[in-house]
């Protein structure tokens, strides 16, 4: 076993010296000829080999004379020589972001070859790198925005909608919770604990892909609706709970002693004393809420993060989704600050 | 003192509540043992007694804010409170608890005002949500009760602006705009500077003197002095003594309980 590998181990060593050799005798042998060639130095292969070793060199400026030496076509002199160097040419001013003389050299292709399809495409990407950066991502904006625009106002669309009925999904399972009567208040719990407890995705994929097996088939719309709705209500339903506990029990006492029903003192003393301590929560809960919109591409829906990926995945243009964290971003800037605004408002007489 | 003269409620010897045998426990301690108590209209009782004697629940359990386990509650000749259920004694509906509550005044030692509502949106909130009144009803009920406490100059401000003793000047109007038969006052000037009591005990007094009838359980002898027409001592749950105030602050003054008591709080 010992032995065998050691001899291994020598063949294989033996087997890359004779390769390495052979590999030597070839390259002399190829030199050769080629060395003979180079005599004269109107060789286009030999400028162009010139050329790249000045440019790895680093010496523009020489590299471009000697392309520049590479005559036009006529007699023995290729056309294919000529485009090669000039296009060269072209692509070393454009590196060199000396976009005119760039320019010049395509054109001078063009003029003897117009419809040369190297000069034509390099002088479109010239006529964009001209072009301040800023110029090209407003063009992209004009090309990209309008599919964006229709999918951010399906985004705003289930954003709202959740906005409705979250808090009075929220606020009823918040009071199954604290109710005296314990169905409701083990329901309560059941709901909040599933859904707070499994993947929104999951939920989606649940009510979109699964029901249908149950014999219930709901559009993407409807299953979003359904999904988000459920999912932020129970989010907010222990929110609603914890700020409904943190009113002084006493104000409930004092509702009672004038004679109102539970139902007249929650409506009408509790629950309108939560709005200012449940804004920052459930403000948190609207911005988280703008984002897993984005979860519902998954069930069908073209939404904003839906058409952004469809247009990167035809353009492979970065700023398609540098324009969508922007829509985003406009979104929850504008949620954001309502939201400061609404809680300023609505625990006014906290500090009149 | 007891009367079951409860077949004419309007006649003036009949009691406006009687209260027999009430029992409150909470797990072990038993906060209210076997209390009778009956108030007779424009009868003004004040309770005094050491802190956890009971005073509080048995106030409470007077509008069943406190559900007790045993004992009768009468208000104006009807049992009140609590039904027979297949032989068991169960807490009555919401409906009529609540239209109860609706004639009994209760105002606490911590004011609880309505802190999103205005001074005047807090009288109102009683006459318009629970007796259903139009809102212009409601606001000339609750000015003229903003009046009678001296606070009309407050009627748009926010509770949080106002001092203890304004507060629980509110709470008594707010209390009085539902018409009450019969008020509750649990140490309605505890909770304030010492400074501020005299405005609330004025406001009270007053009240007294237009002839409510009411249940006081305070720490103030002043109070039990000057208003009461019977002061109650209470200890462990109990009624120790009962007695109008002249002989309660002088014979029964015997009652070495009672004079360390009375003695510690002046
Ligand atoms: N919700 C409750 N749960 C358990 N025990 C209670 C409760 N409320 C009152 N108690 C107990 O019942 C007893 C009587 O309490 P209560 O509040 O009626 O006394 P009080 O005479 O009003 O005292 P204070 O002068 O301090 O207000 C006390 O021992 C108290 O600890
Ligand atoms: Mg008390």
């Amino acid at each position: 076993m010992l032995y065998s590998r050691q001899t291994k181990a020598r063949q294989f060593m033996r087997s890359k010296i004779r390769r390495g050799f052979l590999l030597f005798i070839w390259l002399v042998l190829l030199a050769l000829p080629s060395a003979a060639l180079a005599e004269g130095p109107t060789q286009p292969d030999q400028l162009f080999r010139d050329a790249s070793n000045l440019i790895s060199a680093g010496d523009y400026e020489t590299a471009l004379e000697v392309l520049d030496r590479i005559p036009a076509p006529g007699g023995t002199d290729s056309a294919a020589d000529f485009i090669k160097s000039r296009v060269q040419k072209a692509q070393l001013y454009h590196a060199l972001a000396m976009f005119d003389e760039a320019d010049a050299s395509c054109h001078e292709v063009l003029a003897l070859f117009p419809d040369n399809i190297e000069a034509t495409n390099l002088l479109d990407s010239l006529a964009k790198a001209k072009k301040p950066k800023w110029l090209l991502f407003i063009d992209d904006m004009k090309l990209f925005l309008p599919s964006l625009i229709q999918g951010a106002g399906i985004t705003l669309f289930l954003v709202v909608i959740t906005m409705v009925i979250s808090p009075i999904g929220g606020l009823l399972i918040a009071l199954g919770r604290i109710s005296g009567v314990p169905p409701l208040r083990w329901l309560s719990w059941f709901i909040i604990w599933f859904f707070r407890g499994t993947p929104l995705l999951l939920q989606l994929f649940f009510i979109y892909y699964g029901l249908p097996s149950l014999g219930v088939t709901l559009s993407p719309t409807t299953s979003a609706i359904i999904g988000l709705g459920i999912n932020y209500s129970a989010y907010l339903a222990e929110i609603i709970r914890a700020g409904i506990e943190s009113i002084d029990s006493g104000q409930m006492e004092a509702a009672k002693a004038i004679g109102m029903t539970y139902t007249q003192a929650m409506r009408r003393v509790i629950v309108p004393q939560t709005y200012k301590r449940l804004m920052p929560p459930v403000g948190n809960e609207f911005i988280a809420l703008i984002k897993d919109t984005a979860l519902v591409s998954t069930i069908a829906m073209v939404e904003l993060m839906r058409s952004a990926n469809q247009m990167f995945n035809t353009y492979f243009n970065v700023n398609v989704l540098i324009i969508a964290a922007m829509i985003y971003l406009l979104f929850t800037t504008v949620f954001t600050v309502t939201f400061e605004t609404i809680e300023k408002r609505v625990g006014a007489y906290e500090n009149r | 003192m007891k009367t079951d003269n409860e077949k004419n409620p309007t006649s003036n010897n009949a009691p406006i509540i009687c209260l027999s045998n009430i029992t409150k426990r909470f797990g072990k301690t038993t906060a209210v043992d076997a209390v009778d108590l009956s108030v007779m209209p424009q009868e003004k009782v004040v309770i005094i007694g050491p802190s956890g004697s009971g005073k509080s629940t048995l106030l409470r359990a007077v509008n069943i804010l406190e559900e007790i386990d045993e004992g009768t509650i009468v208000f104006e000749g009807k049992s009140v409170g609590y039904v027979e259920k297949k032989g068991k004694r169960v807490l009555d509906s919401q409906k009529n608890i609540c239209a109860l509550r609706a004639e009994i005044g209760m105002v606490f030692q911590h004011f609880y005002l309505f802190p999103h509502m205005t001074v005047l949106e807090n009288i109102m909130e009683g006459p318009v949500t629970v007796q259903g009144k139009s809102r212009e009803e409601a606001h000339i009920i609750a000015e003229d009760m903003l009046e009678k406490v001296g606070l009309s100059e407050k009627r748009d401000v926010f509770p949080a602006t106002l001092s203890g003793g304004q507060k629980q000047r509110v709470a008594i109007a707010r209390a009085l705009a539902m018409k009450p038969k019969i008020m509750l006052f649990d140490e309605p000037t505890s909770a304030l500077d010492p400074e501020l009591v005299g405005e609330v005990f004025n406001t009270i007094k007053s009240l007294a003197d237009e002839g409510m009838t009411m249940i006081i359980v305070t720490h103030q002898m002043g109070f039990a002095r000057e208003i009461a027409d019977r002061v109650i001592f209470m200890e462990k749950g109990r009624f120790i003594t009962e007695a109008p105030p002249v002989e309660f602050f002088g014979s029964c003054m015997t009652n070495t309980r009672v004079a360390s008591f009375v003695d510690s709080i002046l």
